[in-house]
């Protein structure tokens, strides 16, 4: 069997999901598509990400006698029918702590590389090319269980990444990681999708990462879809405006501007919201933080917060 | 930061037929298992029985022209048990003894049936008990399955590369050294008759080997899929066979007993217990290790022939058909979690 490329525009449509775990059902219905490129699962904990992920993986099965139910598309083939040839095509870090007890870490990505039909030579070389890439270094040589979480999550992405699949799936990658690590982490993300043109489906709920690296967000609560959008036009404001960072007294600034007929409002002590046409407010801005020794620190385009998004997603 | 980093490279190249896949599973398990100074330490102490079978066939081969044979033939004559099996296998032991090349067979197969039946399996049972009890307990204390299956592999697949591990390290303590002998005994003999007399021997080998393979590692591997607990699994694993083994021969000796009282004679008595040791009886069912050396026993042809029965064979079935389908419904449960 050689290697292919598969070409498909839509990462997976699904229809009409259903799975429950005894009486309690986890996913509700769903139906959805996703696009190539960086998307972002985001959901608050037990709301059904990882048992969807699970689910498209074939890890947790369809079973139509305890009334699960879904058909659609995953990387062009057909699901859940063809589950098996999805996988060859897909790299997979879960978020549970699994690891091949006894062996090197270099070994169980040699391990997962034939598994994924790599010859064993090749396997072999590819793990160390991996490993490298994911910064294993000399403790590629340490029996697995000895790892950290840290090392753990990077051996992960390695085994993931082994085969060089089209897809990664992401689940709570950077759980675990130090904050320097997690930059690389986020980095590497990045690198694989704009510069490899990987697919990545990253489940989290740290909305900075999903800032840092989506193209798109997916927001799940309560076994449902609440909200597919893209990052820019979920951030895009519904007004125009200016988000203004202070030093301090933010409310003061805001009262003088109010003054001057210009709407505003107060985020925090040192961060304002002015809204009305930039290169109006820009002067004005100026002239009243010098008259009431305001500090300015930064001013950018107004954005809506992809926190203020999610909760009123969760909420909704 | 890194001075140069050449970032990711992709990767192109021929994969392997899915169907293939669970043989890397199989040789990783091995080489795993492999690590283990001790099981080296077992399979050479295992070798040193199989030295001494080999020893016997070469004897047996490189004295027939001088009375060896016939003097070996006498020691198993003189060993009432062992005159008994030949006998009831319908080998005379006086013609055995008068013309020994007519029954280079029985001999071989008496010697190789001897060294699978009683050191082989009795390593096999010590290796299983170290060796498997981890195979599926560690992975999924580890949670390695969900490794597994994320890649095109069924539960299935899964087992049957476990499966293999401990078929390969059944193959190399019983069959191998067996066929080695066998090949070592072509080679010595004088005789070139020897190949067609002898030449089902290594299918009967093998055949032994799996019957010793198929239902042993179904319920090894039943036992490692219970728990997490690898210890668990390992004492259920010795328990099984104590177990059944104390509880046969306790229901034979309390029949031996019982039909002692009854004859009222101490000389009826003893020759009834060496009858009963051999032919069939259903208390054997309750032993894995008799049950086994007798399916080993008529495989090497040397069964008493007016008990033949299929009994052990069915059990041995339905247990290897019971283990298997739990390691499986084990295995698959966790995808139904």
């Amino acid at each position: 069997m050689s290697f292919q490329e598969i070409a498909f525009d839509k990462v997976f449509e699904l229809e009409s999901v259903r799975k429950s775990y005894g009486s309690k059902q986890v996913l509700k219905n769903i139906s959805l598509a996703i696009p190539t490129g960086v998307v972002g699962l985001l959901g608050p904990n037990g709301s059904g990400k990882s048992t969807l992920i699970k689910t498209i993986l074939g890890l947790v099965s369809i079973d139509p006698r305890r009334g699960d139910s879904g058909t659609g598309k995953v990387l062009g083939f057909d699901w859940p029918s063809q589950v098996r040839i999805v996988r060859d095509h897909v790299g997979y870090l879960p978020e549970d702590d699994c690891y091949l007890q006894g062996l090197q870490g270099i070994e169980s990505i040699q391990m997962m590389a034939r598994l994924s039909g790599l010859h064993k030579k090749e396997a072999l070389r590819r793990s160390h090319e991996v490993a490298d890439y994911c910064d294993l270094g000399q403790e590629r040589y340490r029996n697995v269980e000895t790892y950290s979480t840290g090392m753990r999550q990077k051996l992960k992405f390695a085994q993931a990444l082994v085969h060089d699949p089209q897809w990664i799936i992401l689940d709570e990658p950077t759980t675990g990681l130090d904050p320097q690590q997690r930059e690389q982490f986020l980095d590497r993300i990045y690198a694989l999708a704009n510069e490899q043109g990987k697919s990545i489906l990253l489940s989290t709920h740290i909305l900075h990462d999903v800032i840092q690296t989506c193209d798109h967000v997916v927001i799940m609560a309560a076994g449902q879809i609440r909200l597919v959008d893209s990052l820019e036009h979920l951030q895009r404001p519904s007004q125009e405006g200016l988000q203004i960072s202070v030093v301090s007294n933010a409310a003061k600034l805001g009262d003088a501007l109010r003054a001057h007929g210009i709407q505003s409002h107060c985020a925090s002590d040192s961060q304002l919201v002015v809204l009305g046409d930039e290169s109006a407010l820009l002067e004005r801005i100026w002239k009243t933080s010098v008259e009431q020794h305001v500090i300015v620190l930064r001013i950018e385009q107004a954005k809506n917060s992809l926190e203020q998004a999610f909760l009123d997603a969760v909420r909704s | 930061m890194p001075l140069l980093d050449i970032g990711y490279r992709k990767w192109e190249g021929q994969k392997t037929p899915r169907s293939t896949r669970s043989l890397a599973l199989a040789s990783t398990g091995i080489h795993l298992v492999w690590k283990g100074t001790w099981l080296k330490r077992v399979l050479m102490f295992m070798a040193i029985p199989a030295l001494i079978a080999g020893i016997f066939v070469a004897i047996f081969e490189q004295t027939l022209d001088r009375d060896g044979p016939r003097a070996l033939l006498s020691i198993v004559a003189k060993n009432p048990q062992s005159r008994n099996t030949a006998e009831r296998a319908g080998v005379n032991l006086k013609e055995a003894i008068a013309n020994p090349e007519a029954y280079r067979h029985f001999t071989w197969s008496f010697i190789l049936f001897n060294l699978s039946r009683y050191p082989q399996a009795l390593g096999m049972i010590v290796v299983l008990g170290l060796v498997a009890p981890r195979l599926i307990s560690y992975d999924l204390r580890s949670r390695g399955y969900l490794l597994y299956l994320s890649r095109p592999l069924t539960p299935a697949e899964y087992i049957f590369g476990k499966s293999l591990v401990l078929y390969f390290l059944i193959f190399v303590m019983s069959a191998l050294p067996a066929l080695l002998i066998y090949i070592a005994g072509l080679f010595l003999s004088t005789d070139s008759t020897a190949i067609a007399q002898t030449w089902d021997i290594p299918f009967r080998i093998l055949l032994a080997s799996l019957v010793l393979m198929v239902p042993t590692t179904a319920v090894a591997l039943a036992f490692s899929s219970m728990t997490q607990e690898s210890r668990y699994a390992g004492f259920a694993w010795f328990a099984m066979w104590v177990v059944g083994s104390v509880t046969y021969f306790t229901l034979w000796t309390a029949t031996q007993l019982r039909e002692q009282l009854q004859n009222q004679s101490q000389n009826q008595g003893r020759i009834a217990r060496i009858e009963a040791m051999n032919p069939w009886n259903s208390f054997k069912l309750f032993s894995p290790y008799e049950t086994l050396g007798y399916l080993q026993q008529q495989i090497f042809g040397l069964a008493v022939k007016d008990t033949w029965t299929w009994a052990p064979w069915i059990v041995v079935a339905m247990v290897s058909v019971a283990g298997y389908g739990f390691a499986y419904w084990k295995v698959s449960r966790v995808l139904k979690a």
